[in-house]
């Protein structure tokens, strides 16, 4: 695995591992009971890993730099790297957003020893998922240069206030960077801008990027195949713990609400943001949230107000983000021992096969290895603490 | 001549392709109002779910049904219980599945009543009872036959108030609802419930504040058992227009405009220099 | 048009095709053709009104319960406003289905508006099913349990046995076990067998065929239809069959039930069941017995492929591949055999057969009568699950699927249709009159304005001649 933390242990370095021996032939000479566990334990793994942590930088200001080179036109992914990239990256935005409500993104394309900005920092994630699919026909020209891009990401990220949280995704497809001047004065001042990069490499390590990784606290990776890219590049969604120079401070934000006067149709109006597009929705609509501060309208939160810069938001988008603050206590593994007739959640009855139970340390319920996955990765909620008045009330103090 | 090549009307289910999985959560607290002045409701209202419950199974063979009760300490599921269905034989001309969920729910409810110690609660833990419920339909979806698709849909049935203090549960709750398409509907016997409306507008599911309790089963069987491919065929209520407005941290209040903490998210409706939580 | 002179003779041929293909009813079908008398007798028992009212459209079955609890007719103006207006054609079928089956009629309201109002057997009964009263089914009398129970997989395994011995009957292969003389009279009385020319053994039609194909459910359906017809010649009551039959059809499986108080032709009824696999009898004067899979929701002949209960899943065998081969995981001679019907076979192995689906193949099948729509519903029916586990819309690869259906719509380039000609117009105006009439009407076939030509279908032939007498006595 390329995800090797520490860098002075090389995989050729470690003990001679014979990976076949984990895998164990069934009853019935499968090896499917046997895959199915080691990757039911990785899922385990990575849920265990996720510390509690109160203090994470939640306004995320994320720059996607993505590789347009020439190296992006190779075939080892399918049907090339950069049409298998784009798929993954638009499911990934997706999720960004489904995940970070208030943050915001942007997107910036390195080729011809260039880098270009085609999507300015902003929160508006169709519009994100529209520009990656129009990549799909860039040329893929040149080679990329890992300076500029980075500069012109810092350029922009170093004008936002102090309590927003500075990312860089590099999705880097090329083995060489092509640099007008010395790159680690630019890693430098990425430390020193507290900006966070993480690279995802899509062909073989470089040090560079190692570096650049190591030095801004980022992860570097380089991918297997490209479920392993999937996961790679979900791991970005979650947010990061908060940066040590990172202040919190509280930001002004809009609540808007529908005009709803009893008796009273709404009047009809245009929404801001399509007041200015020619397309298909620029109608004018009776519903719709209105900036409490100057009364403009638009359709679709978030959105930061266009006439007087409020962000606007409702309640639920805030409260997407509190299980990343609050997750659900993690659970302990024990061998089964008819502690419990069924899994408390799902009422799933325990056989002989369930070799291992989950047990939550707060209500000391018993749950199945499904439930405990979908518990943390879905729900954030165990559902034995919200069932029981004295845990729920503990959890709440 | 046509060589039309319709591969998408093979391919694509039609409704009959489609079962539906409806758990119901019946809020038993006897710290509610509604039951704090007449004990004798919770005897309706149980009746009145039951009947529904069956009306639902009528519908098709394949429908599946589960029926939870939210006691003030514990949610159990009360239909399909715990261990091997009862023995049932037919004592009169009631289909012998119906007479089945009758009894069952029956019993189980009972050992739920009974269990009760001294000490009541008031406030019913239905987002606890809602998560159970989602686990259960993950655990279905998990299980059910490949290629088989199944409608899932939670009812709550409830005459308590719902309390801020669980917010974030039932957040979390309605957000994993919508992500796996199950739909949330809300009937609610005695006062209004915001939050809950909230969870029926994200997940596209009805909530129906029931003017009179005698009618229960009429609201029920009129409003909740279309399931939701039907419902656009139907008039039904129209949705309610939902306050979407954040409450603040400190005096819990309504507000238009506030201050979020960028590290914690929690909201206020003045500016201070430091946040009071996280810090 | 050029064909239209030779429209009557093949008009015949179609005709013959369409007669030849298998008529599968659905319970809506069925029971909208018996007398109303019958059903009223019929609606006597919850079972039969809980069957109907399964079958109905989703709609209907949501209007009739939010009327069930109404003594008085409904305005026939309220019930249409319960549907939204764009759905309002669905909305005037769904009246037709019901007043069809006698579920409701029409009464008058006070005022003088016509309204609705349950058929009031129906209601009680439905009623009785939903939440009880009135009596016992007849078969639930109370029993000592059972000291030899049999379980869900014997009761699978022999229901499948004494079923397939049916279909094996019918391909005539090797394992054949004796079936008795009745199921060979519904047999060839369904059409799915006839008796050879020469020596009068019964051999095997192209609807049989096509009944194969079917899933095992619609297969116990069509047959137990064809049955019911023959009933009343053996002197059984048709009602009390088709009653016992649904109260069968709502049992659970593994459990027993009781034959007491049953009367004695419904015991002749049950052991042709018996003999079918429906019922499951240790002994004929056992005094209980079994029902099994195959007598379960046998009405839910719509609802192909959705297995009512988890473990009823069906297990899938075929799987397509795009390259059109197909691998079966059979050892089942009368699949293969099933399978060899449109596809060549390839390989032959202890546990997997190998074909490939061709041209020929398939035109073979095509000219026994097998409709592609067959072809595809049986791969699609008998599908690996393997199949179904990714993304589950496209199960079958659509190319094969759209090459079938090609090579059926080959076979159909021309559509005759029979008409009469219209041609010799003295005058454009005279022409366009006629044609705009038969236009109107919707029995014009063809036209060409510069010929001054036109073809009429001949239900319209009349009509417009009539019209073409006024037009010209007007003019």
């Amino acid at each position: 695995m390329a995800d090797d933390e520490d860098p002075k242990e090389y995989r050729w370095e470690t003990g001679y591992e014979k990976t076949w021996e984990a895998i164990k032939e069934d009853d019935d000479g499968f090896l499917e009971a046997s895959v199915a566990e080691i990757i039911q334990r990785a899922k385990r793994k990575r849920q265990q890993n996720k510390q509690v942590n109160s203090k994470l930088g939640m306004m995320r200001h994320l720059y996607v730099i993505l590789d347009c080179s020439d190296a992006m036109s190779a075939q080892d992914l399918k049907p090339t790297r950069l049409l298998c990239t784009l798929k993954i990256l638009e499911n990934f935005i997706e999720e960004f957003f489904d995940q970070n409500p208030i943050s915001q993104m942007g997107i910036i394309i390195m080729h011809n020893k260039r880098a270009e900005k085609i999507c300015d920092l902003g929160g508006n994630f169709r519009k994100y998922i529209k520009t990656v699919n129009g990549l799909t026909k860039t040329a893929l020209i040149g080679e990329p240069s890992l300076q500029n891009g980075l500069e012109l990401a810092l350029k922009s990220l170093k004008l936002l206030p102090s309590h927003a949280s500075r990312e860089i995704l590099v999705i880097m497809g090329s083995l060489t960077t092509c640099d007008p001047s010395d790159i680690n004065k630019t890693i430098s001042s990425l430390k020193h801008e507290g900006v966070r990069c993480s690279v995802v490499g899509l062909a073989a390590e470089v040090h560079v990027c190692r570096q650049l990784a190591n030095e801004t606290g980022g992860v570097y990776n380089v991918i297997l195949d490209d479920s392993h890219f999937k996961d790679l590049l979900y791991q970005q969604v979650d947010p990061p713990p908060a940066a040590v120079c990172l202040e919190s401070s509280l930001i002004k934000m809009g609540f808007p609400h529908q005009m709803i006067v009893e008796g009273t149709e709404e009047p009809l109006t245009m929404c801001m943001c399509h007041v200015d597009s020619s397309e298909e929705g620029s109608k004018l609509t009776t519903g719709g949230y209105y900036c409490p501060q100057c009364y403009s309208k638009y359709c679709e939160l978030p959105v930061e107000c266009r006439s007087c810069g409020l962000t606007l938001v409702s309640a639920p988008h805030l409260a997407r983000s509190y299980h990343h603050l609050f997750p659900a206590a993690s659970y302990r593994e024990m061998e089964f021992d008819n502690q419990s007739l069924n899994c408390f959640a799902c009422q799933k009855v325990f056989l002989e096969t369930d070799k291992q139970i989950y047990s939550c340390s707060n209500c000391e319920q018993y749950f199945c290895l499904d439930c405990d996955i979908f518990v943390h990765d879905i729900l954030h909620t165990c559902p034995g603490c919200a069932t029981n008045p004295t845990t729920f009330q503990m959890f709440q103090s | 001549m046509n060589f039309e090549l319709s591969s998408d009307r093979v391919t694509e289910t039609s409704p009959l392709d489609e079962t539906s999985l409806l758990v119901i959560i019946l809020d038993t607290n006897p710290g509610q109002r509604i039951l704090r002045e007449n004990p004798h409701i919770l005897t309706q209202c149980t009746d009145s779910v039951i009947a529904f419950a069956n009306a639902h199974l009528m519908q098709k063979a394949q429908n599946k049904l589960a029926i939870m009760a939210c006691h003030s300490k514990i949610s159990e599921f009360v239909y399909p219980g715990p261990g091997k269905p009862l023995d049932i034989r037919q004592v009169d001309g009631q289909y012998e599945v119906f007479t089945l969920v009758e009894k069952t729910v029956k019993q189980n409810l009972m050992k739920v009543l009974t269990s009760e110690t001294s000490t009541v609660y008031t406030e019913s833990l239905l987002a606890g009872a809602i998560a159970m419920a989602l686990c259960y339909i993950a655990r279905i979806l998990r299980t059910k036959t490949p290629g088989l698709k199944i409608n899932s849909r939670i009812l709550t049935v409830t005459g308590s108030s719902d309390s801020a203090s669980q917010y974030m549960n039932y957040m979390n709750v309605f957000f994993t609802a919508q992500k796996q398409s199950v739909v949330i509907d809300v009937c609610a016997l005695d006062q209004h419930l915001s939050l809950l409306q909230q969870g029926c507008d994200i997940t596209s599911g009805l909530y129906l504040r029931i003017p009179q309790i005698q009618g229960l089963l009429q609201y029920l069987l009129w409003v909740f058992l279309p399931e939701p491919p039907v419902r656009q065929k139907l008039v039904l209520p129209p949705p309610v227009k939902v306050d979407y407005r954040a409450a603040c941290f400190c005096h819990r209040e309504l507000i238009d405009v506030g201050y979020v903490c960028s590290v914690c998210l929690s909201i206020f409706c003045k500016f201070s220099p430091i946040c009071t939580t996280c810090q | 048009m050029a064909d239209n002179g030779i429209g009557t003779s093949h008009q015949a041929n179609t005709a013959l095709i369409q007669a030849s293909n298998l008529e599968c009813k659905n319970l809506y079908d069925y029971l909208r053709t018996r007398p109303s008398t019958l059903l009223d007798r019929l609606y006597n028992h919850p079972a039969i009104c809980l069957a109907v009212y399964r079958e109905l459209p989703e709609i209907a079955r949501q209007y009739v319960i939010r009327i069930l609890f109404v003594e008085q007719p409904v305005p026939q103006a309220v019930v249409a406003s319960w549907c939204h207006q764009s759905y309002s054609k669905e909305h005037s079928h769904v009246c037709q289905v019901l007043s069809d089956l006698f579920v409701w009629h029409e009464a008058p309201i006070p005022g003088g508006l016509p309204g609705w109002i349950l058929n009031s057997t129906f209601k009680r009964n439905l009623k009785t099913a939903l939440l009880g009263g009135g009596k016992p089914w007849s078969m639930s009398s109370a029993l000592e349990a059972d000291n030899k129970a049999r379980d869900v997989s014997f009761l699978d395994g022999y229901s499948a046995e004494r079923w397939e011995c049916v279909l094996h009957y019918m391909v005539g292969s090797q394992q054949q076990e004796g079936i008795s003389a009745d199921a060979v009279r519904i047999l060839l009385h369904a059409g799915l067998m006839k008796r050879d020319e020469d020596d009068g053994s019964p051999v095997i039609t192209r609807q049989g065929f096509q009944f194969l194909l079917l899933d095992r459910q619609a297969q116990v359906w069509h047959f137990l239809l064809q049955y019911l017809d023959t009933v009343e010649q053996r002197g059984l009551d048709l009602a009390e069959c088709l009653t016992f039959l649904f109260q069968l059809s709502f049992s659970t499986l593994g459990k027993d039930y009781s034959t007491e108080g049953m009367s004695q032709g419904l015991l002749i009824f049950l052991q042709h069941l018996r003999e079918f696999g429906l019922v499951y009898q240790r002994k004929r004067k056992a005094g209980r017995f079994y029902p099994t899979r195959l007598a379960l929701n046998i009405t839910c002949s719509q609802n192909k492929g959705v297995p009512v209960l988890e473990e009823d899943a069906p297990k899938g065998y075929i799987i397509v591949e795009t390259n059109y081969r197909v691998y079966a995981y059979t050892d089942s001679n009368l699949q293969v055999a099933l399978l060899g019907l449109f596809t060549e076979l390839l390989y032959r192995f202890p546990n997997v057969v190998v074909g490939i689906i061709t041209r020929e193949s398939v035109r073979q099948a095509l000219r026994g009568g097998i409709t592609a729509e067959q072809i595809i519903g049986y791969l699609k029916q008998h599908i690996h699950s393997q199949m179904l586990s990714g993304d589950n819309k496209n199960a079958l690869p659509p190319t094969v699927l759209d090459q079938i259906k090609l090579w059926e719509l080959e076979r159909n380039r021309l559509i005759y249709s029979e008409g009469v000609l219209y041609s010799q117009f003295l005058s454009q105006a005279d022409f366009n009159a006629l044609k705009q009439y038969a236009q109107q009407t919707g029995c014009l076939i063809w036209s060409n304005k510069e010929k001054r030509t036109m073809v009429v279908n001949k239900t319209g032939h009349d009509d417009v001649k009539k019209f073409w007498k006024r037009y010209s006595k007007g003019n």
